[in-house]
């Protein structure tokens, strides 16, 4: 267990800038925007008339309405970070298994009573829980901060920021679903991190080339030999990654559709599964026979990933 | 005394090139051994099959485990400083030494500190702002402060200036080495490290050329100097290796009769250099002949 933090802290110092650096720069991204538009407003808006009519007019609607618009804000809030953070790992992967080995430090990793096995859960625990849980905290903390200034802003028109949103809003929930999406994608994405970390573990350089241009020499060529046989674009591997990125339990789509928010888990494209955000629904997934056949896929690459990190140093 | 290392008929073959050739070798605790070769002979493939590095036909035995199979365990006990550039780049100091604590049962932060006072190196350095002297300091440090049994170096001293080199071995003899450990060294700066050698192991094309304590190697081989006009005698007297230096003829004997040699000139212990030259150059004309 202790090697295990050990070698989780190793992780986190090599690639603290994508780790905590980059959620942090997209939570500043927001807090700057969010001032941006306070200062636009207080400069074109004289007396702050328009902003005092808006802060009444939404004090005006029901509380379960405002409830309902704070809920949907944060889950639509938190798809800037999903994304970004889906590039983080994809590269963090990408390098896990490659970057010791190019400048050779493998030598010295290898030096250590630190079994290949430990080294590798070591980088998929990083992807799959270290990286979400500090992708959540500090969209957590850019939250709040948004919140005081919301606040200060409505104080300074004799608004009252508690009855107008704090009070209805539910933080908690919003919060434990973002987390709980992020950690159940964690589990849906094995095939892909399985994939990656193969691919770091045998390219002898450009990982990126390795990783991307296989499967898109493959699905070109299925998708044509698919055509000639039954001049229709079925069930090739751009239908299968794609299906399979649609029905990712990572909340990824936030839409505006007359005034109300929608929300959704992946993309709602599909019809195998419920796309509304909740428990429930993700739990669903993970259960499903297209998770299992994915777990299988990941467990092959991540067998052949240690096998090649086991011989990385034959040469 | 159980055995560091034996291996039995130890092979490693890449493809059709047969890097080490059904070696034999025995070494007790409390040596330090020399293992000399000529670039390609197979030295670091054999030191990565000690190491748990890579895979391997035959029998091999590191401190009574299967490196191939049990690494992680094995590196509990053994030590290895690959070359000077393995550390990784982007590691702080602190960093590196928190990591080896926490890995290492036998680690002792207190002394690695120690070690490091002695230098340049500060805890908060990056391995990438370190020179290249600085870097092996700080890799010896750390594992000087490892309570090992069994200590790999390959070239180590690659690179380092000749101030680096010879502290660095003094640190290793004089802070490092006593009876419970062995030393496995292979090194081209051959001189640096002949006088603090107990055994000395040749290996050329693969397989083991020679294999002896230092105290054998300096009963068994004698270099005799003699003036032109002796040299004939001399070569009669089947010497494994002859070269001119100033118009003197040196032979290099193997096992010859000394009371015979001392009537025909001067008599010297050769340097474990000119063995190793002779070792390969003989080996490689009867080669030649065959």
């Amino acid at each position: 267990m202790n090697r295990m933090i050990a070698l989780l802290r190793r992780e986190f110092w090599e690639n603290k800038g994508a780790i905590r650096t980059t959620p942090i720069v997209i939570g500043g991204i927001y807090i700057v925007f969010l001032l941006m538009s306070i200062f636009t407003t207080a400069h074109y808006d004289s007396e702050l008339y328009t902003f005092r009519e808006a802060v009444r007019v939404l004090a005006n609607q029901s509380s379960e309405f405002r409830g309902m618009v704070m809920y949907q804000g944060m889950l639509g809030s938190s798809v800037f970070f999903t994304v970004v953070m889906g590039f983080v790992i994809f590269f963090y992967l990408l390098g896990s298994l490659y970057d010791d080995r190019k400048d050779r430090s493998i030598l010295f990793w290898k030096s250590l009573p630190a079994s290949d096995t430990l080294t590798l859960a070591s980088k998929l625990i990083t992807a799959m829980v270290v990286i979400p849980t500090f992708f959540v905290l500090i969209l957590v903390i850019t939250h709040i901060i948004m919140a005081i200034i919301g606040s200060a802003m409505i104080l300074s028109v004799d608004g009252n920021p508690w009855t107008l949103f704090l009070g209805v809003a539910n933080p908690l929930k919003a919060w434990v679903m973002i987390a709980a999406s992020w950690y159940a994608h964690s589990i849906w994405a094995l095939p892909m991190y399985g994939w990656l970390m193969l691919v770091s573990a045998f390219a002898p350089r450009v990982p990126l080339l390795f990783a991307t241009l296989p499967p898109l020499v493959f699905a070109v060529l299925q998708t044509w030999i698919e055509f000639l046989r039954t001049f229709t674009l079925k069930s090739n591997i751009v239908g299968v990654v794609g299906e399979w990125m649609v029905n990712s339990p990572a909340i990824l789509t936030a839409e505006v559709h007359d005034g109300t928010g929608k929300i959704a888990l992946g993309v709602p494209l599909t019809e195998e599964f419920d796309h509304a955000v909740s428990l429930a629904n993700m739990l669903d997934r993970l259960f499903s026979v297209q998770m299992l056949a994915g777990l299988a896929v990941a467990a092959v690459f991540l067998a052949a990933a240690l096998w090649l990190r086991h011989r990385a140093t034959e040469s | 005394m159980n055995p560091i290392i034996s291996a039995r008929g130890l092979t490693k073959r890449y493809g059709r090139t047969v890097a080490v050739d059904h070696i034999d070798l025995n070494i007790p605790p409390g040596r330090i051994v020399g293992l000399i070769g000529p670039n390609g002979a197979g030295k670091t493939t054999a030191l990565k099959a000690i190491l748990g590095l890579l895979t391997f036909d035959g029998e091999l035995s590191v401190l009574g485990k299967n490196p191939a199979r049990d690494r992680a365990v094995l590196m509990e006990d053994v030590c290895f400083i690959a070359d000077v550039a393995v550390l990784p780049r982007w590691i702080r100091v602190w960093q590196l030494i928190d990591l080896t604590e926490q890995l290492h049962p036998r680690f002792s932060r207190d002394k690695c500190l120690e070690y490091l006072a002695d230098t340049k190196v500060t805890l908060e350095h990056k391995v990438k702002q370190l020179s290249k002297g600085m870097v092996a300091q700080l890799h010896l440090a750390l594992v000087m402060a490892i309570d090992a049994t069994l200590l790999v170096l390959d070239e180590p001293t690659l690179g380092l200036d000749i101030i680096y080199r010879k502290q660095f071995y003094t640190n290793l003899l004089n802070d490092y080495f006593d009876e419970q450990r062995t030393i496995l060294i292979t090194t081209h700066q051959v001189e640096e490290i002949e006088h603090i050698l107990t055994d000395l192991i040749f290996i050329q094309d693969g397989k083991i050329v020679l294999d002896s304590t230092m105290d054998e190697v300096q009963e068994r081989y004698v270099e005799l100097m003699v003036v032109p006009d002796k040299a004939v005698q001399a070569r009669g007297l089947s010497p494994m290796y002859e070269r001119e230096l100033f118009g003197r003829h040196i032979f290099l004997y193997d096992g010859a009769d000394t009371e015979q040699l001392a009537v025909l000139g001067e008599l010297h212990t050769p340097s474990v250099a000119d063995l190793f030259v002779a070792t390969m150059k003989g080996a490689t004309t009867k080669g030649g002949a065959a």
